[in-house]
């Protein structure tokens, strides 16, 4: 099992804006997580990755506990992120991006990056090869160059992820990925989560497009209110009475 | 020659130097994106120490001065761990409020000679001309004074000393720490959550431009032979800030191109001492309104690169504006 959530709740003041929600992710598993806007899928992730702290509830990864990790631990952790919202280091460049996503991965130190050490100019080396790779995986491999922001929008969508993938991560949580995407990408983009999946990682997708949803997901997970109100593969969810009222229903009138 | 050797023009060139390495250590604090204003505070902690060990313990002026920088450094550990939580105004704020307290302290103390003031501090280049002296020069070489020489030498340590400081600084600056400094600039949250310990490499950058100022005010101090708590008041404070304002923070070539031109200009200007805090209130509306990034940004240097090299252009580098957003 690579994560799991047991009855974590989380409250603004008196507002609960998750309550008891559990599941787990198993390695190399996609998991989809929808539900109406306000439902708590952002939340979720924020808690997972330790910027908000659960106010109770446990959060397992890998056999230990993720409360009162810092985010920068948990990414070294293995946990990594895109966000909803592109949040790019905009003046640089699109490998430096990715060079970045690495950083827990690297050793070089203060005095190693003044006196360009041997080892730490093969760290370099290695490093943006490796980072070349990511953007080749995402497909944006000629845009090495480019400053992230310059960056047309779907090609930021790739790089952020690029950037979360370069941290070596074993559970990559992507925040509505396709959002303002049109068909063809999000084709594309189903087709890299595919890649990433392969590649031996465990996904968890906030998505609206239920097409991609119903498409990669092994399994969903169902949020309104901040309460999970269904859990299973998608064949079930999508004839799940719950759900259709919740969130389907909504979508086909 | 006979004109550059002028002591009028060797003291300008070495203010220059001194308010370059200031500009290095707000340049060091402005590339994490924390607006410290702390660094006249630091400054006077480093010419203090420096100058009461030369004169009270009789520490050599080549350890003190380090020395003096170690304590700034001691005194950021202690406000910075609290203080480094802040952003934006907040800790310029918390900063500025800092370098008034160290005022005023120094101002009441006993050991600091309060409102008078440090005065026969050891000179380094008095130093220097002694040295030059006993090494058989007393006569001097060529129609150069032994004095003359001895402001030279003291002319190429602090040249040397900034010289490694840019060196660091653009070193760091492509390294995996500077990245990391770049990231949590551009976006505070995405740095941490790609995996960097936000709050240990503020701290860093905040000591680094503690210990430089500490250095700058030592250095400082061994030169003017006289210090005095008003030399490190609000308006050293903002001068520090106008160097980056003016320059540029993005390279480490702006902050020292806003000392070069701020230590130039009230000399130009001479004929106008009382306009000073005008004229910089002037440049730094006239700055905001046309050139937030500061005269020196990155893409002026990529400019001028392809222009020096005749290089073709890297494909979309060179119709990008800093900050822009889709």
């Amino acid at each position: 099992m690579t994560l799991l959530l047991e009855q974590v709740t989380k409250q603004f003041g008196g507002l609960a804006a998750l309550t008891d929600v559990g599941f787990t992710v198993n390695p190399g598993e996609i998991v989809g997580v929808i539900g109406p806007n306000g439902a708590g899928k952002t939340t979720l992730f924020n808690l997972i990755t330790g910027v908000l702290a659960p106010s109770s509830g446990r959060i397992i990864y890998q056999k230990q506990s993720l409360v009162d990790f810092k985010p920068h631990k948990i990414t070294e952790l293995g946990i990594a992120r895109t966000f909803q919202n592109i949040r790019l280091f905009e003046h640089l460049t699109a490998l430096e991006n990715v060079v970045v996503g690495a950083h827990c991965r690297m050793k070089a130190g203060l005095w190693q990056g003044i006196w360009r050490t041997a080892a730490q100019r093969q760290e370099e080396k290695n490093i943006r090869e490796k980072a070349r790779e990511l953007l080749n995986l995402v497909g944006i491999g000629e845009d090495e160059l480019s400053l992230a922001g310059a960056l047309p929008y779907g090609k930021q969508r790739r790089l952020e992820i690029a950037r979360a993938l370069a941290s070596q991560p074993d559970l990559l949580l992507l925040d509505e990925p396709a959002a303002g995407m049109n068909e063809s990408e999000t084709d594309d983009l189903q087709i890299l989560i595919k890649k990433i999946q392969e590649l031996g990682k465990a996904v968890i997708l906030i998505e609206h497009d239920m097409g991609l949803v119903m498409n990669i997901c092994d399994k969903l997970v169902v949020l309104n209110f901040g309460k999970k109100i269904a859990e299973g593969i998608p064949k079930i969810i999508q004839d799940h009475p719950a759900v259709i009222e919740a969130y389907l229903g909504k979508e086909e009138d | 020659m006979e004109f550059l050797l002028n002591p009028y023009y060797m003291q300008l060139i070495t203010f220059i130097i001194i308010n370059a390495i200031l500009g290095i250590s707000i340049y060091l604090t402005l590339s994490t994106g924390q607006l410290s204003l702390g660094n006249a505070g630091f400054m006077s902690v480093g010419a203090y120490t420096s100058a009461l060990l030369t004169l009270k313990a009789g520490v050599p002026l080549y350890a003190a001065v380090p020395l003096g920088g170690a304590a700034a450094c001691l005194l950021a550990a202690i406000i910075g761990i609290p203080t480094t939580r802040l952003r934006g105004i907040y800790l310029a704020i918390a900063t500025l409020g800092f370098g008034e307290v160290v005022r005023v302290i120094i101002l009441n103390l006993k050991i600091t000679n309060g409102a008078l003031g440090l005065s026969s501090i050891p000179s380094m280049g008095v130093m220097l001309s002694k040295g030059i002296a006993a090494f058989g020069l007393a006569g001097g070489i060529g129609g150069i004074s032994v004095r003359q020489l001895g402001s030279i030498a003291v002319i190429l340590i602090l040249a040397l000393i900034l010289g490694f400081l840019i060196f660091f600084a653009l070193r760091l600056s492509s390294s995996r720490l500077g990245r990391a400094f770049a990231a949590i600039k551009a976006d505070e949250h995405a740095a941490e959550v790609s995996g960097i310990d936000t709050r240990y490499y503020k701290l860093l950058a905040f000591f680094m431009g503690a210990f430089v100022a500490g250095i700058a005010g030592g250095l400082a101090a061994h030169i003017t032979f006289y210090i005095g708590p008003k030399d490190f008041a609000y308006h050293r404070a903002v001068e520090i800030l106008l160097f980056a304002v003016l320059g540029g923070s993005d390279v480490v070539w702006g902050p020292i191109l806003g000392a070069v031109l701020l230590t130039v200009l009230p000399e130009v200007l001479r004929f106008a001492t009382e306009y000073r805090e005008m004229i910089y209130g002037a440049i730094l509306v006239l700055m905001m309104a046309f050139r937030p990034q500061g005269l020196i940004s990155e893409s002026t240097l990529a400019l001028w690169r392809t222009k020096l090299t005749r290089q073709p252009k890297i494909a979309g580098q060179d119709k990008v504006t800093r900050r822009t957003t889709p």
